[in-house]
């Protein structure tokens, strides 16, 4: 085993290179269904003249700026933040089964938010943001704090317990806040799974610096990421500061969860699966793993909220619960097939 | 010696206050099942609707189980609750150390046979629930009728031993009468109008059953037609509808639910909102939903309902 650092190799690099241009174009046919497939048939005339000649006393056209758009550019966006959220935490901790869900970074989000709307009366987005971050960063000091308890630190099976645990509680309190009664699950709903319904462009505004920033951070820890990959030890021997590289994976992560979270809620399950997958596609080499899993999440996440527009009409099922549907078998087949690499 | 111990003996009970209620109470409650004291409760806790309910009713109970503070609960609005201690302020949670120095006789919920639950929440009033533990929960059913649930509470509070004959509640109930004749009448005298009763969710639009609503089958019931909606997939008492498809229904009037103040304001923000030909005309009234418990409320509501229904256009849309 070598251990230098990781350099470009053109045997690998150039296919990998191609591939990533080929998810670009997987990505914009997506979002183009995401614009012209819905809940309600628009041929694709309307939708042409909705974006070129648009009529605002016109329903279909209406669909399409207000519902539709803001729709697929949160898909887009949040998709990003989730699959690159999931590669850095799966680095960072070593624990195969890191995402911002197991880990309770969503529901402190979640939690957050919620308190803040339900007690405080906050409706500005600019301040929901801030407190989606707090309760990001909260839920993931306390998740990593109880992990570390013990003597052997806090390894990738204490955390994922710790989490699992934190998650659990925190859905609790926000059901307890949320539930007005049995007869309304509306907001619940929502801060228990996620969707990308029903949010307009003003949060895309607002969280789209937030989002670009964690973006550059997850990108840039690429090289931090494959030190850690090699242990700890290894890590420590060719020069990297350990802590202070989990600390800035740790802050990506909760920048990207955060972000995501006030756009579209707690959405599980894309965070998780998608770097397995692209890991498969290009090997343990977080600097292809991380671009991968960026490209990957949207196109799986976008893709599921089209499917489930039209899976229950006139109603429409939540994109995180169709995104559990769709992931769960394919991830199992993933981890029957193939030994997950330890990380 | 020994009887003279004894008269004092029965001397010092008849002063005590249980022997004033020596009489035993009964009650068959909304689930079917019937309960025995062997005195008339004096304490008891209730939900906050039992508490909407019971309050104008001149019982006045040393607890209230909400799921918000009261002064979010619709329910509570306007009720005197000086003096009574809130010993739950979110769903499915009470403050078990609070209620258990309340020392309650009885536990006041409603039943809901379409869920077969109590209000309040399975982990408070449930058959596990942690007030069980204090005292036995008792209520009536939510039916098809507020009226029936009133008069179930007057049944009730009078078995408590409350005058129902007092100016004020008498008063409160001729005026409920009066609103709900001139209900009636605006409605009775537009025989093609149809509602439809709704909550606009940021997901979609939620359109209820009228079958899963009290109030709402009161309106119908007082000569309110509604639209026919299909079936339910969710669950009994709603239906969702993509904001793609909000023009799925088109009614004559819409009753929004009033429960959360700005779920109206927040169905007018949304882009296809107007795509309903009542929301474009302005055709929108309150649902008061799952809330009303008591006379006062329910003519306030009328009111604004008979507004509504009188304003509204019966052929605005064809929809039977």
């Amino acid at each position: 085993m070598t251990v230098s650092a990781p350099t470009f190799d053109a045997r690998r690099g150039v296919p990998l290179l191609l591939g990533l241009l080929g998810l670009v174009a997987i990505v914009l046919c997506v979002a183009f269904l995401s614009i012209t497939v819905g809940a309600r048939p628009v041929t694709l005339d309307t939708v042409w003249a909705a974006l070129t000649a648009y009529n605002p006393d016109s329903t279909d056209h209406r669909i399409i700026w207000e519902l539709r758009l803001p729709r697929t550019v949160i898909g887009l966006l949040v998709g990003a933040a989730l699959g690159l959220a999931g590669a850095v935490l799966q680095g960072a901790t070593r624990n195969p089964l890191a995402d911002p869900s197991i880990l309770g970074i969503h529901a402190g989000a979640a939690l957050f938010v919620v308190l803040g709307v339900a007690i405080l009366g906050i409706s500005q987005l600019s301040i929901y943001v801030w407190l989606a971050f707090a309760g990001a960063g909260a839920a993931m000091l306390i998740v990593y704090a109880v992990a570390s308890l013990g003597r052997e630190g806090a390894t990738p099976i204490k955390l994922a317990l710790a989490g699992a645990a934190m998650t659990a509680a925190l859905q609790s309190v926000i059901s307890a806040i949320l539930l007005t009664s049995p007869r309304t699950l509306d907001e619940v709903r929502f801060w228990q799974v996620g969707s990308l319904a029903g949010r307009n462009m003003d949060i895309v505004i607002q969280v789209a610096p937030f989002l670009a920033v964690g973006i550059v951070l997850a990108l840039a820890s690429a090289r931090l990421l494959d030190g850690l990959s090699m242990g700890e030890d290894v890590a420590r021997a060719l020069g990297q500061r350990i802590g202070l590289s989990r600390a800035i994976a740790g802050l990506a992560a909760v920048v990207l969860a955060g972000a995501s979270t006030a756009a579209a809620g707690p959405i599980a399950f894309v965070g998780l699966t998608v770097p397995h997958v692209a890991r498969a596609i290009t090997g343990p080499n977080y600097r292809w793993i991380l671009p991968y899993s960026m490209l990957l999440a949207p196109i799986l996440l976008l893709g599921a909220d089209v499917l489930g527009r039209v899976l229950a009409p006139p109603g429409e099922v939540q994109v995180g619960i169709v995104t559990a549907f769709l992931g769960a078998p394919f991830f199992i087949a993933l981890v029957r097939r193939r030994k997950l690499a330890s990380l | 010696m020994h009887t003279a111990l004894k008269t004092l003996l029965a001397l010092v009970l008849a002063a005590s206050p249980l022997a004033a209620h020596a009489e035993s109470w009964t009650y068959t409650d909304g689930a079917g099942e019937t309960i025995t004291l062997d005195a008339v409760p004096q304490r008891i806790i209730a939900t906050e609707d039992a508490a909407a309910a019971l309050i104008p009713l001149g019982i006045r109970p040393v607890g209230i189980i909400a799921s918000s503070q009261p002064q979010e609960s619709r329910a509570l609005q306007g009720l005197d609750l000086t003096g009574i201690e809130m010993v739950g302020v979110a769903y499915n949670e009470v403050d078990i150390e609070k209620a258990a120095m309340l020392q309650p006789d009885l536990v006041i919920a409603e039943y809901w046979p379409g869920d077969r639950e109590w209000g309040g929440g399975p982990a408070v009033t449930g058959q596990d629930g942690q007030l069980r533990a204090l005292a036995p929960v008792t209520g009536p059913a939510q039916l098809d009728s507020v009226v029936g649930l009133i008069e179930e509470y007057e049944k009730l509070a009078t078995s408590f031993g409350a005058d129902l004959s007092t100016p004020a509640i008498a008063a409160a109930k001729a005026n409920f009468e009066r609103a709900r004749d001139a209900f009636s009448a605006a409605a009775k005298a537009k025989p093609n109008l149809t509602a439809l009763a709704v909550w606009a969710g940021d997901d979609g639009l939620w359109v209820a059953a009228p079958e899963g609503s009290a109030e709402l089958m009161d309106l119908k019931r007082w000569g309110l037609g509604f639209l026919k909606t299909g079936l339910n997939p969710d669950s009994g008492y709603w239906e969702t509808v993509s904001w793609e498809r909000s023009d799925t229904y088109q009614p004559d009037i819409i009753l929004i639910d009033n429960r959360k103040p700005t779920n109206r304001a927040s169905a007018e923000a949304k882009p296809t909102w107007t795509a309903m030909k009542a929301a474009a005309a302005g055709a929108i009234g309150e649902w008061p939903a799952y809330w009303l418990r008591n006379y006062s409320a329910y003519a306030g509501e009328l009111d604004k309902l008979t507004a509504v229904v009188a304003a509204a256009d019966e052929n605005l849309t064809t929809a039977q």
